[in-house]
C-alpha cells in the first residue's frame, strides 16, 4: 500500500511537470505532429486487421450461439455492432495499443534516461518531462478517437464481409440489425473512454520509463510494469466510467 | 569563473564530497581528476545541480547557484555547455538537429541565424560533411564531437566535459582534448573537464584538482603534477608501468 501512495504522489507529481507551461510552443508543435504519425497512424494497420477479425468473429460466434426460432437474426448484426461500439474496438483497441505504444514509450524514455539524454535537456534548462510526454499524451489523446472510429466501422464492416461470405445470416438481416435502436450516445461514451484509456496508456508507461534507472535490463523490466501497470488501470477505469456513464 | 566553497555531499552514511574549495577561472582548462570513485562526476553533478550538495556553495560569476530557484537555474544552466561521457545525443534528432536543439529552446535566433550558427559549429568540430546522419550511424569520435558542437552552439560561457575521452583510441582522444582547449581559449569559456585520462592532465591542464576519498588532495598545472611529492597524485599519475618507465 505505501509503495503505491508512493508511486501515485511522483506520478502525480511528473504529470505536474509534464503540464506546466512548455518553453517554445513552436518546437511543441512540431513534436506533436510526429507523435501523431508515430504513436497514431504508425498503429491504423494492426488497429484495422484485429477490427476486422474481431468482427468477423463477433458476427460468427452469435449466429453459432443464437438456436432459437424467436430470436431474429438481425440480432447478429445488432449484437455485433453494439460488442464493437461499445467494448471491443473502444477497449480492446486500448489494451493493444498499451501493449504496442506503451512498451514504445516506456523503452524509448527509459533509454533516454540511461544514456543521459534526459540529464542532457535539463542542463540546457528544458523541462524535459513536459518536452518529452506532453506530446505524447496530446497526440494521443487526440488522435486514438479517430482510431477507435476507424476500428467501429472495420469491426462492422468484418461482420458484414461474414454475411456476404457465408449463409450464416443474410445482408439484408445483418444491414437491419446494425441500424436498429441506434444511440448515438453509445458513439460518444465509447469516445469518452478512448480519450481516457489514450491518456492512461501513454502516461503510465511515460512515467515507468523516466523513472528507469541502470541498465538496458532495467528499461526493459520499466517497460513490462508499464504495460501492465496501464493496463490494470485500463480495466478498472473502464469499469468506473461503465458504471458512471451508462447505469 | 566558477568558485566552489566548503561544498559537502553524503548518500546515506556514505560521505562522497568532504569541504571541497576550488576556482575555476575562465579561459582555462580546469581539470578534475581522481581514481574512479573518488567523488569527481558527484562534485561535477553538484556543479550543475543534478545533484544537491548538503553544505557549501557554487558562485557562477559572483552567483549562487545553490540558493537559487528553480526558475534562477533554468537561467543559468542555459549559459553552461555540457560534453557527456557517452555523449548524450538526442536518437531522434539528425546530427543539425541535434546542434540546433539548444538554438531552438534558449535561444531567439532567426531560422536562418540559426542555420548559419549550426554550419558554423560544425565546421570548426570539422563535421560539415555529416549533419544529415543520425547519432546511430557516427563512431564514437565523431559522437564525442557533435557532442562539442551542441554543448557551444548557443555560445555557453560554462563548459562542463564528463570524461570526454572514455571509450576513444589515443589519436582520437588527442584531438577532442585539443578540440576543447581551442574552444576554451577562442570563447574564453570555464571549461571544467572530470577526466582520469593521464594524456589530458598533461596536454591540456591549465589548472588541476585532484580528488582522493571525496576530499580535495591537490591542487596545480600540468607542469607541477609532474614534481610534486604527494603520494596520493603519485600513485594515480605513476600508476601504469609506461608512466613509471618515463619517470625513471
Amino acid at each position: 500500500m505505501g509503495s503505491f501512495v508512493f508511486h501515485l504522489g511522483k506520478y502525480i507529481m511528473l504529470l505536474w511537470r509534464v503540464f506546466s507551461k512548455p518553453e517554445k510552443f513552436s518546437i511543441y508543435r512540431r513534436r506533436l505532429f510526429d507523435e501523431m504519425i508515430s504513436l497514431g497512424l504508425d498503429s491504423l494497420g494492426i488497429i484495422m486487421i484485429i477490427s476486422l477479425f474481431m468482427g468477423a468473429v463477433i458476427t460468427i460466434q452469435t449466429a453459432a450461439n443464437i438456436d432459437s426460432a424467436f430470436i431474429p437474426s438481425y440480432t447478429i448484426g445488432f449484437t455485433t455492432r453494439q460488442s464493437s461500439i461499445l467494448e471491443f474496438s473502444p477497449t480492446i483497441m486500448a489494451l493493444i495499443l498499451a501493449g504496442k505504444v506503451g512498451s514504445n514509450i516506456a523503452s524509448e524514455i527509459g533509454l533516454m534516461r540511461v544514456s543521459e539524454q534526459i540529464d542532457a535537456l535539463e542542463i540546457m534548462g528544458v523541462n524535459s518531462a513536459s518536452f518529452l510526454i506532453l506530446p505524447k499524451i496530446l497526440a494521443s489523446v487526440f488522435i486514438n478517437p479517430f482510431l477507435i472510429v476507424i476500428s467501429m466501422f472495420v469491426s462492422i464492416g468484418g461482420g458484414y464481409l461474414i454475411a456476404m461470405a457465408t449463409d450464416i445470416v443474410t445482408i439484408t438481416d445483418y444491414v437491419e440489425g446494425i441500424q436498429l435502436d441506434f444511440r448515438p450516445f453509445h458513439v460518444v461514451y465509447a469516445l469518452i473512454k478512448t480519450s481516457v484509456f489514450a491518456f492512461l496508456l501513454t502516461s503510465i508507461p511515460a512515467y515507468n520509463g523516466y523513472y528507469a534507472s541502470g541498465s538496458a535490463l532495467d528499461v526493459g523490466r520499466a517497460s513490462t510494469a508499464g504495460v501492465v501497470n496501464s493496463m490494470i488501470l485500463i480495466l478498472i477505469t473502464n469499469y468506473v466510467l461503465t458504471q458512471l456513464l451508462l447505469i | 569563473m566558477i568558485e566552489v566553497a566548503g561544498l559537502s555531499k553524503a548518500f546515506g552514511d556514505k560521505e562522497v564530497l568532504k569541504d571541497i574549495s576550488v576556482t575555476f577561472d575562465a579561459g582555462k582548462t580546469n581539470l578534475i581528476i581522481g581514481a574512479s570513485g573518488s567523488g569527481k562526476s558527484t562534485l561535477a553533478r553538484c556543479l550543475i545541480g543534478l545533484v544537491d550538495p548538503d553544505t557549501g556553495t557554487v558562485l557562477y560569476d559572483g552567483r549562487n547557484f545553490i540558493e537559487m530557484n528553480m526558475k534562477e537555474r533554468k537561467m543559468i544552466r542555459r549559459e553552461v555547455g555540457f560534453l557527456f561521457q557517452g555523449s548524450a545525443l538526442f536518437d531522434f534528432m539528425t546530427v543539425e538537429q541535434n546542434v540546433q536543439f539548444p538554438l531552438d529552446m534558449l535561444t531567439s535566433m532567426t531560422a536562418k541565424e540559426k542555420v548559419v550558427r549550426v554550419a558554423e559549429v560544425l565546421e570548426r568540430v570539422e563535421l560539415s560533411h555529416a549533419g544529415k546522419l543520425f547519432p546511430g550511424e557516427l563512431s564514437g569520435g565523431m559522437k564525442k564531437r557533435v557532442g562539442i558542437a551542441r554543448a557551444i552552439s548557443p555560445n555557453p560561457t560554462y563548459l562542463f566535459c564528463d570524461e570526454p575521452n572514455s571509450g576513444l583510441d589515443p589519436q582520437t582522444s588527442i584531438v577532442i582534448d585539443k578540440l576543447i582547449h581551442e574552444i576554451t581559449l577562442e570563447y574564453n569559456t570555464t571549461t571544467v573537464i572530470i577526466t582520469h585520462d593521464m594524456n589530458s592532465v598533461i596536454d591540456i591542464g591549465d589548472h588541476i584538482l585532484f580528488i582522493h576519498n571525496g576530499r580535495k588532495s591537490w591542487e596545480g598545472d600540468k607542469v607541477s603534477i609532474l614534481e610534486t611529492e604527494n603520494k596520493e597524485v603519485l600513485d594515480f599519475v605513476y600508476a601504469s608501468e609506461f608512466m613509471k618507465k618515463a619517470r625513471k
